[in-house]
C-alpha cells in the first residue's frame, strides 16, 4: 500500500469515527407530524357501525400518535355534524361538540383510548366528526392541527 | 336539671353540622375548574420546557394524564356526585401543581446529562483526530518498529543452489 492510498484510507476511518462519536449532538432533521386515527368497536380499522339508537352507548376508539419532537398536549374533539357540516385540514368543523377528551403525549409515542358516546339528535348521514386540536404554548390555548376524521352514521329512534 | 346553656350549645352544634354537610354537597365551581384546568396547562409548559432540556418527562406526562383524567371525571361527575367532583378537581390542581414542581428538578437533570454527552462527544472526536494526525506522522516509524520487534529473531539465509 503506498503512501497516498494510506493516507485516505485513514482520512476516512478518521471521518467515520467521528460522525460516530458526535452522533448523539446532531441535530437531526426529521418530519414532524402527529396522528389521529378512529378504530371500530374490536379496536380495529373496520367493523365501525352505520346504525345507532338514539340514547344508545356507542362505542368506538380513537389513536393518537406524537411525533412532533416534543411532549403535546392534544384534544381531541368530537363534533356531530351532517352532510352540509364543511371541514377540512384548514378549517375546523362549525358543528356542535359532543365530547372531548385531553391527554399528554411525550415524543414518539401514541396512545389508544376508549371513546363512550351516546347520541340525542336521530338523523339520516350524521357525521361523528373527530377533530385532534394541540395546545399552543405561545396563545395558551389549543388550535386545530387540520388533522381530523369522520364516521358516517344514521340514528334511528329507541325501541 | 340540663343547665340553660346545653340547649343553645345543641342548636349551634346542629348549625354547624348542616352548614358543613351542605358545604360537601355544594358542586363545584367554574372557578375550581379554571383553577384546575390552570394549573395543568402550566404543568404542561413546565413539562415541555423539561422535555425541550434533554430531561426525561415519562412519569412527569404520567402524573400530568392522571390529573387530566381527574379533571375530565370530575366535569362528568359534577352533576351527579358534586362531592367526588370537588375531591377529584382537587386532587387535579395538587397533582398538576406537583407535576410543575417536579420539572424544574428534571430539566436541571437533563441540562446536566446534556452537558456531559455534549463533552464527550467533543473529547472523543477531538482524541480521534489528534490520533488520526499522530498516526499519518509517525504511522511508518511505529509501523517499523513494531516489524522489527516481531520478526527480531529472524534469520536472513541466501537461497539454496
Amino acid at each position: 500500500m503506498d503512501r497516498d492510498t494510506a493516507a485516505t484510507a485513514l482520512a476516512l476511518v478518521t471521518l467515520i469515527a467521528v460522525f460516530a462519536v458526535m452522533e448523539p449532538i446532531i441535530p437531526t432533521n426529521q418530519v414532524r407530524f402527529s396522528e389521529l386515527g378512529v378504530l371500530g368497536p374490536n379496536m380495529t380499522i373496520g367493523g365501525y357501525p352505520t346504525n345507532v339508537t338514539q340514547g344508545g352507548a356507542l362505542r368506538l376508539y380513537c389513536y393518537v400518535g406524537n411525533h412532533e419532537g416534543a411532549v403535546t398536549y392534544y384534544q381531541v374533539m368530537v363534533k356531530l355534524g351532517n352532510s352540509a357540516t364543511f371541514v377540512s385540514n384548514a378549517t375546523s368543523a362549525d358543528a356542535p361538540e359532543i365530547h372531548s377528551y385531553s391527554l399528554v403525549l411525550a415524543d414518539n409515542k401514541s396512545t389508544t383510548f376508549p371513546v363512550n358516546l351516546k347520541l340525542n339528535t336521530t338523523g339520516t348521514n350524521l357525521r361523528l366528526i373527530f377533530e385532534l386540536w394541540t395546545f399552543d404554548i405561545s396563545s395558551s390555548q389549543f388550535a386545530y392541527t387540520g388533522l381530523w376524521n369522520q364516521l358516517v352514521i344514521n340514528v334511528t329512534d329507541g325501541p | 336539671m340540663r343547665p340553660p346553656w346545653t340547649g343553645v350549645l345543641a342548636l349551634i352544634a346542629m348549625i354547624w353540622l348542616i352548614s358543613l354537610s351542605s358545604g360537601f354537597a355544594r358542586a363545584a365551581t367554574n372557578g375550581e375548574f379554571n383553577t384546575a384546568t390552570n394549573a395543568i396547562e402550566s404543568a404542561f409548559v413546565a413539562v415541555h420546557n423539561a422535555g425541550q432540556n434533554g430531561g426525561n418527562v415519562s412519569e412527569l406526562v404520567t402524573e400530568l394524564n392522571t390529573a387530566l383524567n381527574l379533571l375530565q371525571k370530575a366535569q362528568a361527575e359534577n352533576a351527579t356526585n358534586p362531592t367526588q367532583a370537588a375531591t377529584d378537581l382537587q386532587n387535579a390542581t395538587s397533582m398538576a401543581e406537583g407535576v410543575s414542581a417536579a420539572s424544574a428538578s428534571v430539566a436541571q437533570a437533563g441540562n446536566a446529562a446534556r452537558r456531559v454527552t455534549m463533552a464527550t462527544s467533543i473529547g472523543g472526536a477531538s482524541a480521534i483526530v489528534i490520533a488520526a494526525v499522530l498516526i499519518y506522522i509517525f504511522g511508518d516509524r511505529i509501523f517499523r518498529r513494531l516489524w522489527l520487534f516481531v520478526y527480531r529473531n529472524f534469520v536472513v539465509r541466501p537461497p539454496i543452489g
